[in-house]
């Protein structure tokens, strides 16, 4: 059979009924237009918590204090008490691959400066923490190890922290007022905005963990420790060597829970972008079932456009096509609808994707991949739909169809 | 030309079955018809002259019996080898024309060839539509949908599409039938033509007046044949054109 012709065919027969066509690609218009925007609006979350997650620096292992489950009862993480300073030093001493460590404490409270006041979070940190959390500082610059080894009153500021007390004003070298202890500003972190759980990061007050201890909380245990591996491959060694040196320490036997919780940079991504992939998924699922409905609207009308063309079809066997050859024109015309309609629906999407990250303010994310797997399914939905249409088309007896009134 | 027999049926029967009952259209038909006959078939309603057309078209398989066309045995083809010998083998003229309709008169005559085996660039396909078109006397229509034609050009777009593929028999199914008389006329007088050149027509009808034009007819009956004669007094429709026609007015 010749191909181009059969193109035409179906072209013209689609342009005959240009409502009917428009209504039925109008269908799949919708449905891969939801299945683009959907994935989109999925894949934009997931790499705004990827990008977050990436925030807490790179190759880190987390120690918390505590277990969620220690000895029946559930004190989750930072709670126990548990993590020393000495546990710290040993693992800086001891795990191979680390290349940074920082004891962390962490508060709030009020602080002041003159007649301005703001109530904040403290972190008390090592001189390392600006390494491992990649988060250089905007203006001024970082406390030193001799500033940790003194306790020192210095400490560096979030922006907002910055704005909230000083406004327009330069916070480098001014005092801020904690708990009624002068400390000396030394510099101004780099925004960082919102953190996953919509935690405002630049809220923030960051000194020596020595001076926090001391001066701030007035603890004597850690509630964290934040390890940097110079090497992601030893970052699994380093962890389970960090557990065992930990429970060494820790002196609790063998069979018994830890008292402390070990997470890597990785599983807490993992756990945080499970919720958006599952997002993703459900979104596009949901989308998809309305291309699917897109799919059943094909095939209704292709129904119909056999029965309507029956006598056509009987013409077309009479002069010797095959049933093959109007199984193929059937389907062509299907795949045609479904897969203009694609087309059409792909820019639908991308355009209530961008609608949606411009007023919605969502962040979507379209890749080149999530387009074409749209358009390769549009037109496998034209075939699978089309083609029960077509065969029964083509399964007609000419004598009947040459009859049909 | 081998040996001249274009058509062989031998003891054709054709028995449809509907539930329990077996309903027998056709019961035994021979028949041979030569290259370059024209063949009037003839009978009421009801006498199996319509599903003997069938099988001849290839449209249909005999239950029993065998049929030779152009020497070769089809009664045993399955559909698709049905479907490739319509094409190269037999031209039809069907009485409602069975043209497509929005579809210009050239593409109605080009249909088969888009069928066909035979690869034909765009040009050729046209200028052999167009050809034909010309010689069944539309020639400046090749453009116009069925909608802008009478019956009787219909028609003869119809002749163009059964003759494109040079067939060997062109099968003609009361092709007169929805014509009014003067028209019928000059749908004869192309089909005399077309015979003249040494085309092979079968004709059903059942109006004695359109039978007259053929050279033989065949009369059929309860599915058998019961007569079998070359038409005495042959009505020429070119001559007839040339008078006016006390009929038509």
């Amino acid at each position: 059979m010749r191909i181009a012709p059969t193109f035409n065919v179906a072209y013209r027969a689609l342009r005959r009924n240009k409502m009917r066509s428009v209504l039925t690609a109008l269908g799949i218009i919708i449905g891969v237009g939801a299945v683009i925007a959907m994935v989109g609006i999925g894949n934009g979350a997931k790499a705004q918590v990827e990008a977050q997650i990436a925030s807490l620096g790179q190759n880190v292992i987390l120690i918390f204090s505590g277990s969620t489950t220690s000895s029946g009862i559930r004190t989750g993480w930072g709670g126990a008490g548990t993590l020393k300073i000495e546990d710290a030093e040993a693992i800086r001493r001891e795990v191979p691959g680390v290349i940074g460590v920082s004891e962390e404490v962490v508060s709030t409270t009020q602080v002041a400066a003159g007649n301005q006041n703001w109530f904040t979070r403290i972190f008390g940190e090592s001189a390392d923490y600006f390494d491992i959390r990649q988060w250089p500082l905007s203006d001024g610059a970082p406390f030193t190890p001799q500033d940790v080894r003194s306790a020192n009153k210095v400490c560096v500021i979030g922006r907002t922290t910055a704005t909230q007390i000083y406004g327009n004003e330069n916070p480098i070298g001014q005092i801020l007022r904690i708990k009624n202890v002068p400390f000396t500003i030394l510099g101004v972190l780099t925004p960082k905005g919102l953190s996953p759980q919509g935690v405002d990061q630049d809220d923030i007050v960051v000194m020596p963990y020595t001076s926090a201890m001391k001066r701030v909380s007035g603890g004597t245990t850690l509630r964290n420790i934040n390890v940097q591996i110079g090497d992601p491959g030893q970052i699994a060694a380093a962890q389970q060597q960090i557990i065992s040196l930990l429970r060494q320490r820790h002196n609790i036997r063998p069979g018994r829970d830890d008292d402390f919780t070990v997470r890597t940079q990785e599983e807490i991504a993992e756990a945080a972008t499970a919720t958006s992939r599952v997002m993703t998924v459900l979104l596009g699922a949901i989308a998809g079932v309305s291309l699917v409905v897109g799919g059943i609207g094909i095939m209704n009308i292709m129904l119909v456009s056999v029965t309507e063309r029956t006598r056509e079809i009987g013409v077309r066997m009479a002069v010797g096509a095959r049933g093959n050859d109007i199984l193929t024109q059937f389907l062509i015309e299907a795949v045609t609808l479904s897969s203009v309609g694609g087309l059409i629906g792909i820019v639908c999407g991308i355009g209530a994707s961008a609608l949606l990250s411009t007023y919605a303010h969502w962040p979507t994310l379209i890749s080149i991949g999530s387009i074409a797997i749209a358009f390769l399914f549009s037109a496998a939905v034209g075939i699978f739909f089309g083609f029960y249409p077509a065969r029964k088309a083509a399964a007609l007896d000419p004598i009947e169809a040459l009859r049909y009134e | 030309m081998k040996n001249g027999s274009l058509v062989k049926l031998i003891d054709v029967h054709k028995t449809y079955r509907t539930g329990e009952m077996e309903v027998p259209a056709v019961r035994g038909v021979s028949l041979e018809i030569k290259r370059g006959e024209f063949l009037a078939l003839m009978g009421a309603s009801g006498s199996g002259k319509s599903t003997l057309m069938n099988i001849l078209g290839c449209l249909d398989r005999p239950t029993s019996g065998s049929y030779f066309l152009d020497n070769a045995d089809v009664s045993g083809l399955d559909r698709d080898q049905l479907a490739d010998i319509r094409n190269r083998k037999i031209g039809f003229v069907f009485q409602s024309f069975n043209l497509l309709p929005r579809t210009s008169a050239r593409e109605n005559a080009e249909l088969p060839l888009v069928y066909s085996t035979q690869r034909l660039s765009h040009a050729q396909l046209r200028e052999r539509a167009d050809r034909v078109l010309a010689s069944v006397g539309l020639a400046g229509r090749e453009d116009h949908p069925p909608s802008q034609l009478s019956g009787g050009q219909q028609q003869r777009v119809a002749i163009a599409r059964a003759l494109i593929n040079d067939p060997e028999v062109l099968l003609a199914d009361e092709p007169t039938g929805n014509l009014d008389s003067r028209t019928s006329v000059e749908i004869m007088a192309i089909f005399q033509q077309l015979n003249e050149r040494g085309i092979t027509i079968i004709m059903v009808t059942h109006e004695q007046d359109i039978a007259a034009y053929a050279q033989r007819n065949v009369v059929m009956r309860d599915g058998v044949v019961v007569d079998d004669r070359v038409v005495p007094q042959r009505s020429d429709a070119a001559t007839q054109l040339e008078q006016p026609l006390p009929s038509t007015l």
